[in-house]
């Protein structure tokens, strides 16, 4: 036997980050801005429904693609919210969080070969999944367009290989938000080169300055559209591990065969608990209002002590300019986890365009997020 | 931002921390000093704003003030003229009384006492089931802080999450 493992992982490069985030976790009393989740739990409500649940004992599997009436308040959420139509009863799949529906869609979509061009600084899943399902990655640098997709670069990019385009915003790293009129421009290219698009929208509800227009929502597209979205981020259900993919009756009755056999259905009584969410939109508003006031005031002070921090629109991350130092991200997250005790993710971490920046995240109590501010000044001071 | 809007958010924000101070709210909020003063001046003066407070977890404190803390409910007869006022600021102006409620249900007035012996609360009790309007009283120790003002005392909301996540 001479390949007892699969050739394909031999593709993805090790995470040259692996020591990096052992020394955190081996680090004690640190003020960390590495998450990426919510400070909230889970709202109250939901979780008394999930404890209910058990309690009934509802625990048996649901159907390959969820529970129909979970399906249902999705699709009037889906509705309400963000004007995007989906059948509930063929145009959708429960899945193990986002992670699986990103999986699920680009094995669904490629064949050896394909190219799916993402932009990047990005969510770190994308590229590993795209090499996995056989697939190859074209990306485009956007950290000079403030990290928005440069459509001069992307009809550059476009060959008769590509496959897919995936975008993600509100962004993880960036906090960007893609404004629709970029979004009709890749809306027009897709129809015009009949590639797909993959929209991961999990941070959606977390748009602050301007009501978040979805890709999915645009005229024309749904044929060529997956629309990725989830409870992790919003609903403060990360451990949950419930996300969901939407898109055409063609696309999605050749998903769930991926999804039966290696998944066969999300979480039940996540799927309970998800019904729950939905009925308290609420809770989703308290925890918007939190997020903005911190990030208002921890990006204007991580700009007064002298790194260049553009306004995220959305999600829960800014990701600032370290350039002036002369360090590199990786260098400089060691040095400042060392002496200060602060933990942030290097830049490089997303890919083409993010070194140079580092990601933090302000969903942290604002004592701390103040302290860390503090910490990287004189960190800042030293080294400069 | 309207002013009122403002005005919303700001006592959100100083109802979860009192001690954030005007910079940090014009950080926070995106408003000018100028804009919050004023707000913040008026609701001061009109008494919305009554205090800034703090809540204390009093089982984490090294040296304990061994307060005690009672829950008083108390039935009374209200006075023809001024109803229940007249004898709530009676029992209002007792410096033992932190807080006190007109409650509909069972019994008229919920009065939550603080004293540092069992003694102290005890003797605001009998001088208070003396007063001519209190028909009766009912008192319960409080023996465990669980929650207060919104604020959890058990480890349930204790970081659990892991430092690095990209």
């Amino acid at each position: 036997m001479n390949h007892p493992f699969s050739k394909r992982l031999e593709n993805i490069p090790p995470s040259g980050i692996r020591k990096f985030f052992d020394l955190v976790a081996h680090s004690k009393d640190i003020i960390s801005l590495g998450v990426g989740e919510p400070d909230f739990s889970t709202p109250w409500a939901i979780r008394e429904e999930a404890i209910s649940t058990l309690e009934r004992g509802t625990t048996a599997y649901t159907s390959n693609s969820g529970l129909p009436e979970c399906r249902e308040a999705i699709a009037t959420y889906l509705k309400n919210s963000f004007n995007c139509s989906y059948n509930p009863a063929n145009e959708m799949i429960l899945t193990f969080g986002v992670s699986e529906a990103v999986d699920i869609a680009f094995r669904t979509i490629l064949n050896e070969g394909d190219e799916v061009i993402l932009f990047e600084p990005c969510y770190v899943c994308y590229a590993p999944l795209v090499t996995l399902a056989g697939g190859h990655v074209v990306t485009i640098d956007t950290s000079k367009n403030h990290f928005l997709p440069p459509i001069d670069q992307l009809k550059k990019a476009i060959s008769p290989l590509t496959k897919a385009v995936l975008i993600c915003s509100p962004n993880n790293p960036t906090g960007a938000v893609i404004p629709s009129d970029i979004l009709q421009e890749i809306a027009a290219l897709s129809i015009k080169h009949g590639f797909w698009v993959i929209t991961d929208e999990v941070y959606a509800e977390l748009s602050y300055d301007k009501p978040f227009v979805s890709y999915a929502s645009l005229e024309g597209i749904k044929e060529k559209t997956i629309l990725l979205n989830g409870f992790s981020k919003a609903f403060a259900m990360t451990g949950w591990r419930l996300g969901y993919v939407c898109s055409s009756q063609d696309f999605i009755s050749r998903a769930l065969k991926i999804h039966q056999y290696s998944a066969l259905c999300a979480p039940t009584v996540a799927q309970y608990a998800a019904i729950e969410a939905l009925n308290h939109p609420e809770s989703v508003v308290a925890m918007k209002q939190s997020y903005q006031a911190r990030r208002n005031l921890f990006v204007k002070r991580l700009n007064q002590i002298g790194l260049p921090t553009l306004l995220p629109e959305g999600a829960f991350y800014c990701f600032p300019s370290i350039m002036g130092t002369g360090l590199s991200s990786e260098e400089f997250a060691v040095q400042l986890l060392k002496k200060t005790n602060v933990a942030v993710v290097p830049g490089s971490v997303f890919g083409q365009g993010g070194e140079g920046f580092i990601r933090c995240c302000y969903a942290t109590d604002l004592t701390l997020l103040k302290e860390a501010v503090l910490r990287i000044h004189s960190f800042l001071k030293k080294i400069g | 931002m309207t002013p009122d809007t403002l005005e919303t958010l700001l006592l959100s924000h100083l109802k979860k921390n009192a001690r954030l101070s005007i910079q940090d709210l014009v950080d926070m909020t995106r408003a000018t000093a100028k804009e919050i003063e004023e707000i913040l001046d008026n609701l001061e003066k009109s008494g919305a704003i009554a205090q800034y407070t703090t809540i204390i977890n009093e089982d984490l404190l090294k040296k304990s003030p061994s307060l005690i803390r009672a829950l008083i409910e108390v039935s009374v007869r209200p006075e023809k003229k001024t109803g229940y006022d007249a004898v709530a600021k009676r029992i209002s102006a007792h410096p033992n009384v932190v807080s006190h409620y007109l409650l509909s249900g069972n019994y008229d007035f919920l009065v939550i006492v603080e004293g540092s012996t069992l003694q102290e609360i005890s003797q605001f009790v009998s001088e208070l089931a003396s007063l001519e309007n209190v028909r009766s009283t009912g008192t319960h120790f409080i023996l465990k802080k669980y929650k207060e003002s919104g604020v959890h005392f058990l480890s349930e909301e204790s970081e659990n999450r892991l430092a690095i996540v990209p």
